[in-house]
Formats: structure tokens, sequence, C-alpha cells
């Protein structure tokens, strides 16, 4: 196998990984963008929204209905975040929402431990994770069936999502109350439904994000971190741009798995661990704003 | 209180009260800002809030959408009383508003921001808008008819694509008033639509406001500093000072009130 074909392998491994930082990226921004909280918690949900699916099968419910059930649940459970967290908080500064989510996570990391237990769990989704045949005949190269499908569900997930929320009156509604409070309630928009909708909306988010991460990886704490590198993609890709973080999910995606296998062995591997924050950094010095986020100006 | 003077311009004549405003008094902590305010506003009627600054102008447009709560008085809409109104309840009795400080959503094209004026007039649920159901379809499209409407009013065909932030002042103070004509409201509330801009940009926003009273029968509420205009455009003016009321009727009866003058021009003690 040529040194290309081997790059181009690695390449796409991480982009279809990518797509998956992306899908839980996007969970963030949509929360962030409607009503200005960096919701730490979103990781905790993943995790909770995955075992809580394998908690619904191991009960005896086959899988088409145990995922809707677990849908059902995300819809509720971020529904009732905003109720009982967020709203009681209106008014109150970013950085005391972000503490609030910060305990939020703590709780629902708990409280999925403490109803479904803590042994790690296999999902299977019905999808190999073996390499797709016809391009390992051809080309020789290692693409694992069950990452291009995944990433395929993310990219599904991302553009309905984006189109809804840049096309529709659901999404003006957003944009709207993301851009002026005031305004957006003196022609009628309430806030109240908008910001459920949207927690609603990235519970379920969550949920997607949790089946495909836990079929990949088990199903278990570590999660969570996992779901913490939507963090260095929101920084990259700005916190309140849907096409940003896609483009710096596959970023993220492409940048580790790249320098793992180049850079990695030279010092002794896993770097991958943290060379996306690493990124982010770079980011952060050049350009805090992000690839596509609005830019900072503020008075001092 | 006289009756208002009818130009010969009107397609609608002034009718009964839409709006009634009894015994308001407002406090924020230990600050009085209105106090026993009454007056009436009457169906296709402009009405201008006028007064030095800290009249409470501003404050009395917020009690009637909501905003701000007063702690005594009433306020009734078409003779109904309405208690504890909010922003969207306002919005949905068909009182729309534009702000002092332009308050557009400004990452938004103009033609979003218009779209958005529409909200109240689509009945479609998320599911059916995600999904692109007929219904949400048809709505749409409805929508989209009735701003590019507004749009050809308000003759800002040239900037539809253009997102509002990127704007001269005078564009986007024209663009918020198409977003809240969008909701073809029966009241106007246009809080000083003309502060900021020059002789021309404000000879523009006063035809536009006459021809959506003329055109649309709009009842219009609006707070303005520049007395040329207001005299120019009003049917009757209240005066406020200090948040109380110093002076109700027509331009030229508050033109003669001696307590209005004294507001305006200061008097001697």
């Amino acid at each position: 196998m040529s040194d290309f074909l081997f790059f181009l392998e690695v390449l796409i491994g991480g982009l279809l990984a990518g797509s998956l930082y992306a899908l839980v990226a996007l969970g963030f921004v949509l929360i962030y963008k409607a009503s200005f909280v960096f919701n730490f918690a979103q990781s905790s949900f993943v995790f909770f929204a995955a075992l809580s699916l394998c908690g619904f099968m191991e009960l005896g419910l086959p899988m088409w209905a145990a995922v809707p059930v677990a849908i059902s649940l995300m819809v509720v459970v971020g529904m009732a975040t905003e109720r009982l967290v967020l709203r009681p908080l209106v008014g109150q500064s970013e950085e005391t929402l972000l503490m609030a989510t910060i305990g939020l996570a703590f709780v629902v990391e708990g409280l999925a431990q403490a109803v479904w237990g803590v042994e790690v769990r296999t999902l299977d989704l019905g999808v190999g994770h073996h390499p797709i045949e016809w391009v390992m005949d051809r080309w020789g190269m290692l693409i694992n069936k069950f990452d291009l499908v995944a990433a395929i569900v993310a990219w599904i997930l991302v553009a309905v999502l984006a189109l809804v929320f840049s096309r529709t009156k659901v999404g003006r509604g957003l944009r709207a109350v993301a851009d002026d409070n005031s305004a957006a309630l003196s022609i009628g928009i309430p806030l109240s439904h908008i910001w459920m909708l949207v927690w609603a909306t990235a519970g379920v988010v969550a949920l997607v994000a949790g089946m495909l991460w836990g079929a990949r990886n088990g199903v278990q704490f570590a999660l969570v971190d996992l779901a913490l590198k939507a963090l260095p993609v929101l920084i990259i890709g700005g916190f309140t741009s849907v096409p940003g973080v896609v483009v710096a999910g596959l970023l993220v995606g492409a940048f580790e798995s790249v320098t793992e296998f180049y850079i990695g062995p030279l010092v002794g591997g896993g770097i991958d661990a943290w060379t996306p924050y690493a990124l982010a950094v770079v980011f952060l010095m050049f350009r805090a704003e992000g690839l596509f986020g609005e830019k900072i100006i503020r008075r001092v | 209180m006289t009756a208002p003077v009818q130009s010969p311009r009107r397609a609608f004549d002034i009718g009964a009260p839409i709006l009634e405003l009894e015994s308001i008094s407002l406090r924020f902590g230990g600050v009085q800002a209105l106090t026993n305010i009454s007056f009436n506003v009457l169906e296709h009627e402009v009405r201008a809030i006028i007064g030095p600054n800290g009249a409470g102008k501003s404050s009395m447009l917020n009690v009637i959408n909501g905003v701000y709560v007063p702690q005594e008085g009433t306020i009734a809409f078409r003779g109904e009383q309405v208690k504890g109104m909010k922003p969207t309840r306002a919005a949905r009795l068909g009182i729309a508003r534009t702000f002092q400080n332009i308050a557009l959503f400004r990452g938004m094209s103009v033609l979003d921001n218009i779209m958005a004026g529409r909200t109240l007039q689509s009945r479609a649920g998320f599911l059916e808008v995600a999904l692109q159901l007929p219904r949400a379809r048809r709505e749409e499209t409805a929508n989209r008819e009735a701003a590019e409407e507004i749009i050809e009013f308000l003759a800002i065909e040239h900037i539809r694509r253009t997102p509002v932030a990127r704007l001269p002042y005078g564009l986007q103070k024209r663009v918020e008033l198409g977003r809240a004509l969008a909701a073809n409201p029966k009241v106007l509330l246009l809080d000083e639509p003309m502060a900021g801009m020059n002789i021309e940009e404000k000879q523009d926003m006063c035809r536009f406001i006459l021809d959506v009273n003329d055109h649309y029968g709009t009842t219009v509420v609006l707070i303005e500093h520049d007395m040329g205009v207001v005299m120019d455009l009003s049917d009757r003016v209240v005066v406020l000072d200090y948040g109380r009321k110093i002076g109700d009727g027509t331009p030229d009866e508050v033109r003669s009130n001696q307590d209005v003058i004294n507001a305006y021009l200061g008097v001697a003690h």
C-alpha cells in the first residue's frame, strides 16, 4: 500500500470521527445561540441518553421501541432543564449560568449511574464494525463501515437542523431570540417556547450522538470525556455557528488522526487525547472568535 | 377633551377609543416614573406623546405594550380591561412597536426581519415546519407575499437581502417600522421614530407614518422630540412632564397651554 493511500486512510478515518464531534458540538451551539448558555451538561446528556437507551433495552424493549422512548425521555430532560434550572436564572450573568450547568452535569451523570448502574454496555445498532470490503479490495484502504454509516447519520442530522434553523419560521424565531430578546417578544415570539424547543432538540441530538459513540466505543462513563472533545471544536468553529462546528469538527477529527499516526509514534503515541486542545489553543491565540464565530467586540 | 381635527386626507374616520389608560402609576423602587396618568387613543388617529427628557414617555409606551406592569391603574383595549399586560399578549392583541434604540435582529437580512414580524400570522407547529408539511409551506408563501408588499410599500426592495447591521441608521429605522407593520397591527407604537435622522430622512419617515395610517387605517401612538414633526403628524397630543400629564388635546391647544410652555421653556420662580 502506497504512502499516499495510507495517508488517505488516516485522513478519512479522522474525518469520519470528526463528523461525530461536529454532531456533539451542534448540541452546544443550539443552546448557546438561543440563550447564551454554555451548557456544560451537554456531554452528560450524551452519556445519560446512551445509558438510558441501553437500560430500556435491558428491560426488554426491542430497539425500535426503545429509541422512541429514549427520544421522548431526552425531550423531557431537555425541557425540564430549561424549566427548572435555567428559567429561574434568567437575567443572571453568563458565568452563573455556566456554573449552574456544571452542577447539572454532575447531577445528570450521578443520576444516570444511580439508575442504570456503572457497568460498561455494548450497544449494537446492527451495523458491523468491519472494514468496507470493496474499498479494501480496490485500494487496500481500511475504512470502517460503522464509522461511515455513523458519519452519514451525523451529516443528515446536521443538514436537517441547519436547514430548519436557517430557512424556516422556527429558525427565524430562534435567530431573532438570539439577536434581541425584547424585540422578539414585541413581535410575539414566545421566548419560553423557543428555549424549550432548543433544549428538547439538544436532548435529541445528545441521544443520537450517544447512540453513535456508544455503539462505537461502548456505553460507558468515558463518553463524557469524548463528548467534551466538542469543546475544541466549538472554540475553532465559533460558538454560534452551525457551519462553523461542522467544518471545525472535520478539522479536529482529521488533525487528531493525522498527528496521531505521523507524530504520535515519535513520542510514544496516544497524543490524540490532547492534540485537539492544542489546536484550540492556537486558535484562541490568533483567532479567538473561531472560524465562523461572531467577532468579539467588547468595550473594556 | 375636544374632538380631533378631521383632515381631508383621511380614508378612515377616527372612531371609538381603542386604548384607554386609566390612572396609571409606575414606580421603580423609590423612583416615581409615572403618576396617575389617564388618556385614551382613538381608533385610526395619530396620537403623540411629548415631553422633556425624563418625562416618562418611553415608560408610558412600555406600559402600553406590557414591558412594564404599572403598580396602579388599568389598561383597556377596545373597551376590555387587560390585566397584567405582557409583550407577547400585546402583540397578540395587535399592538406592535419600534424601539428608541433600534432593536432589529442584526444578524438577519431585511427580509428575514420582516418575515419574523409575521410570527403571529402563522399557526404551523415545530414538527409541521421541520417536516415542511403543506400548511407550513402555504403559510410561508403567504407570509412571504405579505412581507414583499411591505417591502414595496416602504421602498426598500433594493436591500431585501442585506443584513440589517450593514444598513445606514435611517434605513434601519424604516426596516424596524416594516417589521412592526408585518404583524398587521391595530396599534403601532413608535418610540422616537425620527431620532437622529437628517431632514430628508425625517420627511421620508413622516410620509411613511402618514401613509401607514391612511392606507392601513393603523392607529399610531408616537413619541417624538421634534415639535414641528409632532404638530404636522398628530391628531392629538399628550404632554408629560416629570411623570405627570400636563396637557392633552389638539396640537394647537397644546401649543397654547401655559403649563406646556412652562415645561418646555422653563419658568421664572
